[in-house]
């Protein structure tokens, strides 16, 4: 086994969420992610005076810690970071300072507004001209986004996968946000409506690309021994680790068989008392498709290049998504692809409301642990194991 | 930068590349292709080839390191169809999609070089063989590939 003596030490105590839109309509990110922290601390039964950390993600737009501080007027804060998005960097860095003591309590924050390169909306609002963000100033680089096109051309070369083989992650997550009233993107998709989408960057189409929203996500962390005094429902992270390949950028990636998810994997796996057997319900990233078929097959559900095959051997036809073992449901919110672009947040915030049974209409029974494993192939791979406490 | 400007100044040199970061790890890169030659850095120690251009070799940690003109020959390793994207001169969505190829290029395993390909997106397969040859972007030599006989 690795080290990993903050096993269940600390523990998600609230959440808070604005829900994602397509346009949350003329609001900055810190009045949604204000809304958001509100209903976190509120949910953990706090105030704004017992928040001692704040690890505020530096989303384009978003606030900074000092203006999360001050917006809340919390009186001390002994901890702050801002870290790159991706939901697991800032979780990381939060459960780290409450269990070294840097902090008691820790509010995370996630706050997304749609980006001009990304959303023909977001380029039209004279508010949003000053947020920029990774994005390729040239057709002719991978960095960022288009580097999951480029390598899905090799994932279809190497393994012959089929279009279907995306469009299956498509289809379950859409499903899935049709019972979840925070999602952005409701209406049911086909097969059919998938491979007759419009492609962008072939060999990806228009709905193997996640969603760009407007909205936030906020988290309360502290240790679990407060924990249990707060409530009778906590979620304690069990294990979580980000994981980083050695290449420095997307097309030197030696191939799809060595990328971070490979280390995320290995280091989840050695720090973790349960695996794919124990998980009740499991959060593969969706940014893009292929994402998804990495983590399925990387965290070792089936073989490489089988993960289309593996959606479409558990595919229950009833409810029209993925079951895997007709038990576990892949994203029950609709993920990235269709609930939102949250980089995350989203995920992590519907496993604590799944471990706490409160999903209501899309509940997994009885579930106890969650598999969240939120980034790509490159510079974000990450995962975490929550369990209810 | 017309080629009758043989030695242009460290500020004519990133003003002729204003859509990416030219830098001291980047500048020989750059100034390559003012001369539409693709330096590639090699470890002056261990030989070992690196890209983009880093401060010391990621095998050896030498800080010797040559750039050093590559042959041009490679094979396309990624390949993808662009429907739209950043807007480029010479670059028409409408008329069709733009192919962009990450080239394998002979030198060295997984030494890869991204850029499009002159021949078209049919001719952009996983697996061709292809060869260097120079476009012209904002006014300044482009490298790109066009494919070879195998
Ligand atoms: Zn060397």
């Amino acid at each position: 086994m690795a080290r990993n003596p903050i096993k269940d030490q600390v523990a998600i105590v609230g959440i808070g969420t604005t829900g994602f839109r397509r346009d949350a309509g003329g609001r900055s990110s810190a009045s949604l992610g204000v809304e958001a922290a509100i209903a976190a601390i509120r949910d953990a039964g706090l105030t704004p005076a017992d928040i001692d950390g704040i690890t505020a993600v530096a989303e384009p737009g978003a606030p900074r810690p000092n203006q999360v501080a001050a917006m809340l007027g919390i009186p001390n804060v002994r901890h702050y970071a801002s870290p790159s998005p991706v939901a697991v960097f800032g979780l990381v860095d939060a459960i780290n300072a409450v269990f070294s003591g840097a902090c008691d309590t820790a509010l995370l924050l996630f706050s997304m507004l749609r980006l001009p390169w990304g959303s023909r909306s977001a380029a039209a609002d004279p508010f949003r001209k000053h947020l920029g963000f990774g994005a390729s100033v040239i057709p002719e680089m991978l960095m960022g986004a288009p580097a999951y096109a480029a390598w899905a051309s090799r994932y279809v070369h190497e393994y012959g996968a089929r279009r279907e083989d995306f469009g299956y992650v498509a289809l379950n997550s859409r499903t899935n946000a049709a019972s979840n009233p925070l999602a952005a993107m409701r209406a049911p998709l086909t097969m059919d409506d998938y491979l007759s989408a419009r492609m962008i960057r072939d060999p990806l189409c228009l709905l193997d690309m996640d969603l760009p929203v407007d909205g936030a996500d906020a988290f309360v962390i502290t240790t679990a021994e407060r924990a249990r005094d707060l409530r009778d429902d906590p979620v304690l992270i069990h294990a979580a680790t980000v994981g980083l390949a050695s290449e420095g950028d997307e097309d030197q990636l030696g191939g799809l068989s060595r990328t971070g998810q490979h280390v995320v994997v290995e280091q989840l796996k050695a720090k973790s008392d349960l695996w794919l057997d124990d998980v009740d319900v499991f959060f593969p990233y969706d940014g893009f498709t292929i994402i998804t078929l990495g983590w399925i097959e990387n965290l070792g559900f089936c073989g490489p290049g089988e993960g289309g095959k593996f959606l479409e051997s558990h595919w229950d036809e009833k409810s029209g998504r993925a079951l895997i073992d007709g038990r576990v449901p892949i994203n029950p919110h609709g993920g990235s692809l269709s609930e939102g672009a949250t980089r995350g947040s989203g995920h992590l915030r519907e496993a604590v409301v799944q471990l706490r049974g409160d999903a209501g209409d899309r509940q997994v029974a009885g579930a106890r642990t969650a598999l969240v494993t939120p980034g790509g192939f490159f510079f974000n791979s990450q995962g975490v194991i929550l369990r209810s406490g | 930068m017309p080629p009758s400007n043989p030695d242009p100044t460290d500020a004519e040199l990133v003003d002729s590349f204003p859509y990416v970061q030219v830098d001291h790890d980047t500048k020989h890169f750059y100034r390559g292709w003012l001369e539409r030659r693709l330096l590639v850095n090699r470890c002056g120690d261990c030989g070992h080839w690196h890209h983009p251009p880093k401060p010391v070799c990621p095998q050896c940690l030498s800080g010797s390191l040559e750039p050093t003109e590559v042959s041009g020959r490679g094979v396309i390793h990624l390949s993808m169809l662009l429907h739209q994207g950043p807007r480029a001169p010479g670059v028409d969505y409408v008329a069709g999609p733009h192919p962009v190829v990450t080239v394998e290029l002979e030198e060295q395993a997984a030494l890869r070089i991204t850029t499009t390909l002159v021949d078209g997106p049919e001719a952009a397969a996983i697996g061709t063989p292809v060869e260097l040859t120079w476009i012209e972007r904002h006014g300044s030599p482009f490298p790109a590939f066009r494919t070879r006989g195998s």
